[in-house]
């Protein structure tokens, strides 16, 4: 571990975002090192009065700005929205996911942020993306979910008559736009710095959806498959799914002749896999064949413990693993080789553990420096500009 | 340093140079984002060693449908990387590139002496990103896996399921592409670095962690609170209704009623002003310990209707509302096509073909994402001939002794 500043020290953004996807990503661009300005509204940012709450502090508030700077402006005030103007005149980029309207409103259009500022980056995120028409702007993480195509096909093998579902937690669309907006903006940042010059960056929540189901729906798209309005329309088919173990859960996942005979014997060879053509995992993986597997299986693996069971079955090439749950990864040996859980100090929750992000970087690794703001702590910055 | 005469599509990464030693989706995927911003991807690849999504779906290599859907604005170079001349023009490319991307089994990038401190001496400021199931390293980072395996194994899964039954997870294609986009991510924070301080540097990306990323709130909350989150639906703490409710045929919409006059505007667009006046429903508070009940009042009311029609009138009304979209939906969308969503690109086969654009429009100065993806070795000339500068001669003897194949 190095002592180096982050990978964007010398960069500031300004975050006027109010939900969890523009509010992501100013928290990995500010974990990456970069400063981020929080302009909360007088009363402070919505997701402060979002829970869950421990002694009055939302937690929701406190992962999502870490090592941020909080000051209060409110921009329907035109001494404040000209104080805004003097930040971004500093600032090498700007974070929003409000409507068009509210852009409008506060003169934060993308044309009059480009007249006022052509240096800055500005980057805005919304569910559909600029010019989608008005009243469709207002759509929320489920309705984004539901409108790029996930949460009709999940989970996998859902019968028509079971719903469509949001994804994990409550924001899990806002995290996947996030990742998209933060990347743009680091690249069109990094044009910045040869050039000089802004650009502005449309992102559309429902467009990450699409993007990351490239490989399945471009080829229905495009003619190669044929889309449907069945919910198994992205499947795989085979047998992988998650199964009862005798303390939790497992996911098995198998193709291929090689997977079969190594489950064959980590289950040691049962009479009734002897059923089974030794390659029907390629050739003959019919729907009944998979019922009947998983019939036998599921006898089998509930009295099977998951961690020892996933762990001997590693071994012996089968892509079997346990069903982690959140109460596992904290103790999770890999979880804590790699350092994810970060333990920090929180002025109000005390000792806390920061789920931190996948890519370890040997020279500018990501940290929780700081702890979310309180509310306009940093205002005094701001005074006098 | 920079690539003024890179092929890259223009856009804010023009002059960045990526290698990609990738396969399968998270690796390309990674290459396509960063592509899409406009850098130089070039992928190495070789008949012995190839791609599988160039096999899946059809036996013509250079027209599978899996890999022309994800490859776009990628150049291709071939070369056999088992072989000690293969593998020396790799690390001649590697001299030349800015970032390197891998995706290969945990130990293979070592054992082909394409390890980070192998590459940091070919080029000491190069950025290399592994990207593998649990890392490089690490009491597990010997196993491999599949997406559904990274979901399951960092949390995801067991989050995602309905109220009371084996968590099912996400889509069983849910995991690579996300993976990739973290590592682009990653790769663009370092070459910021790069700029700030001459360092190169290595990226060690765990295709778990970045699902386990996506449910940052909920672990933390879990942390400060101690209250272990569970599978729950559609269930959302501060909205009710929130969830899919059925409509005509096998169509669902989606509802999210965060405030007192959406609950009322969905009401009267319901026409059920009693459930208005129901007390039951009548705060939040006391929606969310009926909402069964409450669910099945909807579900009633929506069930012999329009799904796209219905959701237009409440967002005319101002509730949060869209219809559940199927592949078929989506494929034939008004609006995404014309919005450039889908967007024609450049086919070998068929002139053109549509692929799922980027989520991102960047003005002025965007990059173009125009160029389908390549066929294999398409741009050997350029990458052996302008990059290398070596002679026709020597790559032809190259292609015959089957170093280039």
């Amino acid at each position: 571990m190095t002592d180096s500043p982050g990978a964007l020290a010398g960069i500031t953004l300004i975050e006027i975002a109010e939900r969890p996807a523009g509010e992501n990503t100013g928290k990995l661009l500010s974990d990456f090192g970069a400063t981020v300005i929080k302009v909360e509204r007088p009363g402070g940012a919505p997701t402060r009065r979002m829970g869950p709450f421990k002694n009055g502090e939302s937690a929701l508030f406190a992962f999502l700005n870490t090592n941020k700077k909080s000051v209060v402006l409110d921009l329907t005030q035109p001494a404040d929205r000209a104080t805004l103007d003097k930040l971004l005149a500093k600032a090498n980029g700007l974070i929003d996911d409000h409507d068009e309207a509210w852009g409008a409103r506060h003169g934060l259009t993308a044309a009059e942020v480009a007249q006022a500022h052509p240096h800055l980056v500005h980057c805005a995120i919304t569910p559909f993306g600029q010019g989608a028409p008005a009243e469709w702007q207002n759509a929320r993480s489920i309705n984004v979910i539901n409108a790029g195509g996930w949460a009709y096909h999940s989970p996998s093998e859902m019968p028509h008559e079971k719903p469509p579902l949001k994804g994990a937690g409550r924001f899990l669309p806002d995290y996947e736009s996030a990742i998209d907006a933060a990347m743009a903006t680091l690249a069109s940042l990094h044009r910045q710095r040869k050039t000089g010059k802004g650009q502005f960056i449309d992102l559309s929540e429902v467009e990450v959806q699409l993007n990351r189901i490239d490989c399945v729906l471009d080829r229905m798209v495009a003619g190669d498959a044929d889309p449907s309005d069945e919910r198994t329309a992205y499947d795989m088919g085979g047998p992988g799914t998650s199964f009862a173990a005798k303390d939790g859960h497992i996911y098995l996942f198998m193709t291929t002749k090689g997977h079969w005979n190594g489950l064959c014997k980590l289950m040691g060879d049962p009479a009734w896999a002897k059923e089974f053509r030794e390659d029907w995992l390629e050739f003959d993986c019919t729907k009944e064949n998979v019922v009947r597997f998983r019939e036998k299986f599921s006898e089998w693996i509930i009295g099977q413990e998951k961690l020892a069971i996933s762990e001997a079955a590693q071994k012996g090439g089968v892509a079997m693993v346990p069903v982690n749950t959140a109460a596992d990864l904290p103790q999770h040996e890999q979880f804590i080789h790699r350092g994810f859980f970060q333990q920090a100090e929180h002025p109000v929750f005390g000792t806390v553990s920061y789920p931190t992000v996948s890519y370890k970087m040997s020279a500018s690794p990501v940290r929780v420096v700081t702890p979310a703001p309180a509310l306009g702590a940093h205002d005094s910055e701001v005074e006098g500009l | 340093m920079t690539h003024p005469a890179t092929r890259g599509p223009g856009g804010p990464l023009s002059g960045v140079r990526v290698l990609e030693i990738t396969k399968v989706w998270a690796g390309p995927y990674a290459g396509k984002m960063l592509a899409h911003l406009g850098a130089e991807v070039i992928k190495v690849e070789s008949m012995s060693n190839l791609d599988e999504m160039r096999a899946y779906g059809g036996v013509d290599i250079n027209a599978a449908p899996y890999f022309t859907s994800i490859n776009q604005e990628i150049l291709s170079v071939q070369v056999n990387m088992k072989t000690p001349e293969g593998l020396d023009l790799v690390k001649q490319m590697v001299a030349q590139s800015d970032i390197v991307i891998d995706n290969i089994r945990p130990g293979a990038m070592e054992r082909s002496t394409l390890g980070y401190e192998d590459l940091r001496k070919i080029k000491p400021d190069i950025i290399q990103c592994s990207i593998k199931m649990w890392g490089n390293e690490g009491p597990l980072g010997y196993q491999t896996g599949y997406a559904p395996s990274f979901a399951s194994l960092s949390g995801l899964t067991a989050l995602v399921g309905h109220e009371g039954e084996t968590p099912k997870g996400m889509n069983i294609r849910y995991g690579d592409s996300s993976s990739g986009a973290c590592a682009a991510l990653a790769c663009i924070a370092a070459l910021h670095h790069r700029e700030n301080t001459g360092e190169g540097q290595y990226i060690d990306l765990a295709a778990v962690e970045s699902m386990t990323s996506l449910l940052g709130d909920s672990l933390f909350s879990y942390s400060v609170t101690g209250e272990v989150p569970q599978p729950d639906g559609n269930f959302h703490p501060e909205m009710c209704p929130h969830g899919a409710y059925p409509c005509q045929l096998t169509d669902w919409i989606s509802l999210a009623v965060g405030t007192e006059d959406e609950w009322r505007a969905l009401c009267t667009v319901l026409g059920e002003d009693d459930l208005a006046s129901d007390p039951r429903f009548a705060t939040l508070a006391q929606r969310l310990d009926n909402r069964h009940a409450l669910d099945a009042a909807i579900a009633d009311l929506t069930g012999h209707q329009d799904a796209a029609e219905l959701a237009e009138q409440l967002r005319h009304a101002g509730v949060p509302a869209f219809k559940s979209m199927s592949s078929i939906d989506l494929c034939s969308d008004d609006y995404l096509w014309g919005r450039e969503a889908y967007r024609m690109v450049s086919d070998h086969k068929n002139g053109s073909r549509p692929i799922i654009g980027p989520s991102w429009r960047i003005s002025p100065e965007g990059p173009k994402v125009e160029r389908g993806a390549p066929l294999l070795g398409e741009h050997n000339d350029y990458v052996y001939r302008e990059i290398l500068g070596l002679s026709q001669e020597r790559l032809d003897d190259l292609i015959a002794r089957k170093v280039v194949d």
